[in-house]
Protein backbone atom coordinates (compact mmCIF):
# COMPACT_ATOMS: atom_id res chain seq x y z
CA UNK A 1 0.00 0.00 0.00
CA UNK A 2 1.24 3.39 -0.91
CA UNK A 3 1.50 5.66 2.06
CA UNK A 4 0.26 9.14 1.47
CA UNK A 5 1.84 11.04 4.23
CA UNK A 6 0.14 14.24 5.11
CA UNK A 7 3.12 16.00 6.49
CA UNK A 8 2.66 18.30 9.40
CA UNK A 9 -1.08 18.71 9.15
CA UNK A 10 -1.87 15.12 10.00
CA UNK A 11 1.17 13.73 11.69
CA UNK A 12 3.19 14.14 14.77
CA UNK A 13 0.78 14.24 17.61
CA UNK A 14 3.73 14.54 19.93
CA UNK A 15 5.12 17.73 18.47
CA UNK A 16 1.80 19.45 19.06
CA UNK A 17 2.14 19.09 22.78
CA UNK A 18 2.41 22.44 24.46
CA UNK A 19 1.94 23.77 27.94
CA UNK A 20 -1.75 23.66 28.82
CA UNK A 21 -2.07 27.20 30.13
CA UNK A 22 -0.60 30.23 28.41
CA UNK A 23 -0.01 33.07 30.81
CA UNK A 24 2.50 35.30 29.14
CA UNK A 25 1.37 35.79 25.56
CA UNK A 26 1.82 39.36 24.45
CA UNK A 27 1.56 41.27 21.16
CA UNK A 28 4.38 40.28 18.85
CA UNK A 29 4.54 36.69 20.13
CA UNK A 30 4.02 33.74 17.87
CA UNK A 31 0.85 32.07 19.10
CA UNK A 32 1.50 28.40 19.87
CA UNK A 33 -0.37 25.95 17.69
CA UNK A 34 -3.41 24.11 19.03
CA UNK A 35 -6.14 21.79 17.86
CA UNK A 36 -9.46 21.84 19.69
CA UNK A 37 -12.75 20.08 19.10
CA UNK A 38 -15.74 22.25 18.30
CA UNK A 39 -19.20 22.03 19.80
CA UNK A 40 -20.70 22.79 16.40
CA UNK A 41 -18.74 20.90 13.79
CA UNK A 42 -15.18 20.01 12.94
CA UNK A 43 -12.30 20.76 15.23
CA UNK A 44 -9.97 23.59 14.29
CA UNK A 45 -6.24 23.81 14.20
CA UNK A 46 -4.57 27.17 14.56
CA UNK A 47 -1.89 26.38 12.01
CA UNK A 48 -4.55 25.83 9.37
CA UNK A 49 -5.71 29.42 9.83
CA UNK A 50 -2.30 30.76 8.76
CA UNK A 51 -2.75 33.12 5.85
CA UNK A 52 -5.96 34.55 7.30
CA UNK A 53 -6.59 37.08 10.01
CA UNK A 54 -8.02 35.41 13.07
CA UNK A 55 -10.13 36.87 15.86
CA UNK A 56 -9.86 34.36 18.68
CA UNK A 57 -12.34 35.05 21.45
CA UNK A 58 -11.66 33.33 24.76
CA UNK A 59 -14.87 33.15 26.74
CA UNK A 60 -14.93 33.49 30.50
CA UNK A 61 -17.90 32.24 32.46
CA UNK A 62 -20.26 31.37 29.71
CA UNK A 63 -23.49 29.42 30.03
CA UNK A 64 -25.38 29.66 26.75
CA UNK A 65 -24.02 33.18 26.47
CA UNK A 66 -24.92 33.53 22.78
CA UNK A 67 -26.47 36.98 23.26
CA UNK A 68 -23.21 38.36 24.58
CA UNK A 69 -21.39 37.15 21.48
CA UNK A 70 -23.75 38.06 18.68
CA UNK A 71 -22.02 41.34 17.89
CA UNK A 72 -18.63 39.65 17.71
CA UNK A 73 -20.08 37.07 15.37
CA UNK A 74 -21.55 39.75 13.11
CA UNK A 75 -18.25 41.63 13.12
CA UNK A 76 -16.34 38.51 12.05
CA UNK A 77 -18.90 37.61 9.42
CA UNK A 78 -18.95 41.11 7.96
CA UNK A 79 -15.17 40.97 7.49
CA UNK A 80 -15.01 37.37 6.34
CA UNK A 81 -14.74 38.47 2.72
CA UNK A 82 -11.56 40.37 3.63
CA UNK A 83 -10.03 37.25 5.13
CA UNK A 84 -11.06 37.42 8.78
CA UNK A 85 -11.97 34.26 10.62
CA UNK A 86 -13.67 34.27 14.01
CA UNK A 87 -13.48 31.47 16.56
CA UNK A 88 -14.83 31.30 20.10
CA UNK A 89 -13.13 29.19 22.73
CA UNK A 90 -15.43 27.93 25.44
CA UNK A 91 -14.39 26.07 28.57
CA UNK A 92 -16.95 23.66 30.01
CA UNK A 93 -17.65 23.85 33.71
CA UNK A 94 -20.34 22.04 35.68
CA UNK A 95 -23.64 22.07 33.85
CA UNK A 96 -22.84 25.07 31.71
CA UNK A 97 -23.89 24.83 28.11
CA UNK A 98 -21.90 26.18 25.16
CA UNK A 99 -23.19 29.16 23.19
CA UNK A 100 -25.10 28.37 20.04
CA UNK A 101 -23.27 30.23 17.28
CA UNK A 102 -22.71 30.03 13.54
CA UNK A 103 -18.97 30.51 13.96
CA UNK A 104 -16.90 27.64 15.35
CA UNK A 105 -17.17 27.30 19.13
CA UNK A 106 -14.07 25.43 20.21
CA UNK A 107 -14.17 23.48 23.42
CA UNK A 108 -11.10 23.53 25.63
CA UNK A 109 -10.64 20.28 27.50
CA UNK A 110 -7.50 19.40 29.36
CA UNK A 111 -7.60 15.82 28.10
CA UNK A 112 -6.53 16.93 24.63
CA UNK A 113 -2.78 17.25 24.79
CA UNK A 114 -2.60 19.38 21.67
CA UNK A 115 -4.74 22.17 23.10
CA UNK A 116 -4.10 24.96 25.56
CA UNK A 117 -6.06 27.69 27.26
CA UNK A 118 -5.36 31.34 27.97
CA UNK A 119 -5.24 32.29 31.62
CA UNK A 120 -6.59 35.83 31.33
CA UNK A 121 -10.12 35.15 30.10
CA UNK A 122 -12.28 36.69 28.73
CA UNK A 123 -9.99 37.99 26.05
CA UNK A 124 -9.88 38.77 22.36
CA UNK A 125 -6.75 37.87 20.42
CA UNK A 126 -6.14 39.29 16.97
CA UNK A 127 -3.72 36.98 15.22
CA UNK A 128 -2.21 37.97 11.91
CA UNK A 129 -1.64 35.86 8.82
CA UNK A 130 1.81 34.85 10.07
CA UNK A 131 0.36 33.44 13.27
CA UNK A 132 1.63 36.31 15.40
CA UNK A 133 -0.44 38.03 18.06
CA UNK A 134 -1.04 41.61 16.93
CA UNK A 135 -3.54 42.75 19.56
CA UNK A 136 -4.72 41.42 22.88
CA UNK A 137 -7.80 42.86 24.55
CA UNK A 138 -8.69 41.47 27.94
CA UNK A 139 -11.73 42.12 30.10
CA UNK A 140 -15.48 41.83 29.85
CA UNK A 141 -16.56 41.15 26.28
CA UNK A 142 -19.61 43.44 26.47
CA UNK A 143 -17.56 46.36 27.80
CA UNK A 144 -14.80 45.79 25.29
CA UNK A 145 -16.89 45.45 22.16
CA UNK A 146 -16.60 49.03 20.90
CA UNK A 147 -12.85 49.06 21.39
CA UNK A 148 -12.51 45.64 19.75
CA UNK A 149 -14.51 46.77 16.75
CA UNK A 150 -12.35 49.87 16.31
CA UNK A 151 -9.13 47.92 16.68
CA UNK A 152 -10.28 45.23 14.26
CA UNK A 153 -11.33 47.81 11.66
CA UNK A 154 -8.01 49.61 11.94
CA UNK A 155 -6.11 46.34 11.94
CA UNK A 156 -7.87 45.00 8.86
CA UNK A 157 -7.49 48.27 6.94
CA UNK A 158 -3.80 48.61 7.70
CA UNK A 159 -3.01 44.99 7.14
CA UNK A 160 -0.31 43.85 9.40
CA UNK A 161 0.30 46.82 11.64
CA UNK A 162 2.68 45.17 14.02
CA UNK A 163 6.31 45.41 13.09
CA UNK A 164 8.51 42.76 14.59
CA UNK A 165 11.27 44.25 16.71
CA UNK A 166 14.74 43.70 15.34
CA UNK B 1 54.92 41.03 -24.21
CA UNK B 2 53.80 37.84 -25.94
CA UNK B 3 55.57 35.72 -23.30
CA UNK B 4 54.00 37.63 -20.45
CA UNK B 5 50.55 37.01 -21.92
CA UNK B 6 51.22 33.28 -22.35
CA UNK B 7 52.48 33.07 -18.76
CA UNK B 8 49.35 34.80 -17.48
CA UNK B 9 47.11 32.40 -19.44
CA UNK B 10 49.07 29.43 -18.11
CA UNK B 11 48.62 30.53 -14.48
CA UNK B 12 44.96 31.36 -15.08
CA UNK B 13 44.37 27.83 -16.42
CA UNK B 14 46.26 26.35 -13.49
CA UNK B 15 44.21 28.36 -10.99
CA UNK B 16 40.92 27.22 -12.63
CA UNK B 17 42.01 23.58 -12.47
CA UNK B 18 42.96 24.01 -8.81
CA UNK B 19 39.55 25.63 -8.08
CA UNK B 20 37.77 22.70 -9.70
CA UNK B 21 39.72 20.26 -7.57
CA UNK B 22 38.85 22.17 -4.40
CA UNK B 23 35.19 22.33 -5.41
CA UNK B 24 35.19 18.59 -5.95
CA UNK B 25 36.72 18.02 -2.54
CA UNK B 26 34.08 20.25 -0.95
CA UNK B 27 31.32 18.33 -2.73
CA UNK B 28 32.77 15.03 -1.54
CA UNK B 29 32.98 16.33 2.01
CA UNK B 30 29.36 17.55 1.83
CA UNK B 31 28.17 14.17 0.57
CA UNK B 32 30.09 12.45 3.36
CA UNK B 33 28.44 14.72 5.94
CA UNK B 34 24.98 14.04 4.51
CA UNK B 35 25.61 10.32 4.55
CA UNK B 36 26.85 10.48 8.12
CA UNK B 37 23.79 12.47 9.09
CA UNK B 38 21.52 9.85 7.52
CA UNK B 39 23.36 7.07 9.34
CA UNK B 40 23.04 8.94 12.63
CA UNK B 41 19.32 9.46 12.04
CA UNK B 42 18.80 5.78 11.33
CA UNK B 43 20.87 4.86 14.37
CA UNK B 44 18.80 7.20 16.52
CA UNK B 45 15.58 5.64 15.21
CA UNK B 46 16.96 2.18 15.89
CA UNK B 47 17.87 3.14 19.44
CA UNK B 48 14.65 4.97 20.22
CA UNK B 49 12.36 2.53 18.53
CA UNK B 50 14.06 -0.77 17.79
CA UNK B 51 12.21 -3.30 15.65
CA UNK B 52 11.61 -5.55 18.63
CA UNK B 53 9.48 -2.92 20.36
CA UNK B 54 8.32 -0.75 17.48
CA UNK B 55 4.57 -0.43 16.95
CA UNK B 56 3.21 2.02 14.41
CA UNK B 57 -0.43 3.00 13.99
CA UNK B 58 -2.03 4.51 10.92
CA UNK B 59 -5.58 5.55 10.08
CA UNK B 60 -7.43 5.33 6.80
CA UNK B 61 -10.98 6.16 5.79
CA UNK B 62 -12.61 4.02 3.15
CA UNK B 63 -15.13 6.29 1.34
CA UNK B 64 -16.30 7.98 4.52
CA UNK B 65 -19.83 8.48 3.31
CA UNK B 66 -21.44 7.26 6.53
CA UNK B 67 -18.89 8.46 9.06
CA UNK B 68 -16.72 11.51 9.55
CA UNK B 69 -14.13 11.22 12.31
CA UNK B 70 -13.74 14.09 14.76
CA UNK B 71 -11.41 12.55 17.32
CA UNK B 72 -9.51 9.34 17.93
CA UNK B 73 -8.09 7.84 21.10
CA UNK B 74 -5.92 4.74 21.27
CA UNK B 75 -5.15 2.89 24.48
CA UNK B 76 -2.79 0.03 25.06
CA UNK B 77 -3.41 -2.17 28.10
CA UNK B 78 -5.79 0.44 29.49
CA UNK B 79 -3.33 3.30 29.16
CA UNK B 80 -4.18 6.18 26.81
CA UNK B 81 -1.26 6.42 24.43
CA UNK B 82 -2.31 8.29 21.29
CA UNK B 83 -4.98 10.82 20.50
CA UNK B 84 -5.80 13.13 17.66
CA UNK B 85 -8.42 15.73 16.81
CA UNK B 86 -9.49 16.16 13.20
CA UNK B 87 -10.08 19.31 11.25
CA UNK B 88 -12.23 19.46 8.14
CA UNK B 89 -9.17 19.67 5.93
CA UNK B 90 -7.69 16.54 7.45
CA UNK B 91 -10.91 14.59 6.98
CA UNK B 92 -10.99 15.70 3.35
CA UNK B 93 -7.45 14.39 2.94
CA UNK B 94 -8.44 11.05 4.51
CA UNK B 95 -11.41 10.83 2.15
CA UNK B 96 -9.05 11.35 -0.77
CA UNK B 97 -7.09 8.30 0.30
CA UNK B 98 -4.51 9.69 2.68
CA UNK B 99 -2.98 7.44 5.29
CA UNK B 100 -2.48 9.25 8.56
CA UNK B 101 0.45 8.18 10.71
CA UNK B 102 -1.20 8.39 14.12
CA UNK B 103 1.98 7.65 16.00
CA UNK B 104 4.68 5.18 17.01
CA UNK B 105 4.81 3.35 20.33
CA UNK B 106 7.27 1.09 22.03
CA UNK B 107 5.63 -2.19 22.94
CA UNK B 108 7.41 -5.09 24.56
CA UNK B 109 7.04 -8.46 22.84
CA UNK B 110 4.00 -10.31 24.16
CA UNK B 111 0.25 -9.85 24.26
CA UNK B 112 -1.34 -6.41 24.44
CA UNK B 113 -4.91 -5.17 24.49
CA UNK B 114 -5.38 -2.40 21.98
CA UNK B 115 -8.51 -0.28 22.31
CA UNK B 116 -9.45 2.35 19.79
CA UNK B 117 -12.34 4.78 20.04
CA UNK B 118 -13.17 7.10 17.18
CA UNK B 119 -15.78 9.76 17.78
CA UNK B 120 -17.45 11.42 14.85
CA UNK B 121 -20.72 12.06 13.10
CA UNK B 122 -22.75 9.92 10.73
CA UNK B 123 -24.19 10.98 7.38
CA UNK B 124 -27.18 12.55 9.16
CA UNK B 125 -24.99 14.67 11.40
CA UNK B 126 -25.70 12.56 14.48
CA UNK B 127 -22.88 11.85 16.92
CA UNK B 128 -21.47 8.35 16.62
CA UNK B 129 -18.69 6.38 18.19
CA UNK B 130 -16.75 3.52 16.63
CA UNK B 131 -14.85 1.35 19.05
CA UNK B 132 -12.80 -1.79 18.87
CA UNK B 133 -10.67 -3.79 21.29
CA UNK B 134 -8.33 -6.51 20.15
CA UNK B 135 -5.54 -8.50 21.72
CA UNK B 136 -2.43 -8.50 19.61
CA UNK B 137 0.72 -10.52 19.95
CA UNK B 138 3.82 -8.41 19.53
CA UNK B 139 6.70 -10.42 18.19
CA UNK B 140 10.29 -9.41 17.60
CA UNK B 141 9.25 -7.78 14.33
CA UNK B 142 7.79 -4.27 14.07
CA UNK B 143 4.03 -4.16 14.53
CA UNK B 144 2.28 -1.98 11.96
CA UNK B 145 -1.43 -1.54 12.45
CA UNK B 146 -3.89 0.22 10.20
CA UNK B 147 -7.08 1.52 11.82
CA UNK B 148 -9.50 1.20 8.97
CA UNK B 149 -12.86 2.97 8.93
CA UNK B 150 -15.01 1.14 6.42
CA UNK B 151 -18.46 2.05 5.14
CA UNK B 152 -21.14 -0.62 5.34
CA UNK B 153 -23.46 0.23 2.48
CA UNK B 154 -26.15 -2.30 3.45
CA UNK B 155 -26.51 -0.83 6.94
CA UNK B 156 -25.74 2.75 5.94
CA UNK B 157 -23.18 2.94 8.70
CA UNK B 158 -19.47 2.41 9.22
CA UNK B 159 -17.30 0.10 11.24
CA UNK B 160 -13.79 0.17 12.51
CA UNK B 161 -11.37 -2.67 11.94
CA UNK B 162 -7.72 -3.27 12.60
CA UNK B 163 -5.50 -4.44 9.78
CA UNK B 164 -2.02 -5.77 10.43
CA UNK B 165 0.60 -5.10 7.78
Amino acid sequence: MVLTLLGCSLSAVADEEVANVQTSLKPGDLVPDFTMPATNGFGQRLQEARGSYLMLIWLGNCDECSERLVRYQLLAESLEIEGLKGWFVWTPKGKRQPPNMRLPVLKYEEQWRQSWTFSDRPAVMLINADGRLDHLLTGDLRDNYQETEQVVMRWMSKGRDYQRPE
Amino acid sequence: MKYVLMLALFFAGYATAEDAAVREQVMTAKEAVLELNRDLYELERELLSPATTRAAFHITLNHGEYFEPLAVELSVDGQLELQHLYTERQVKALRMGAVQPLGDLNLAPGKHDISVTIRGVDHQGQGRELAITETVSKTGKPLIVELLIVDREELQSARLQLKYW
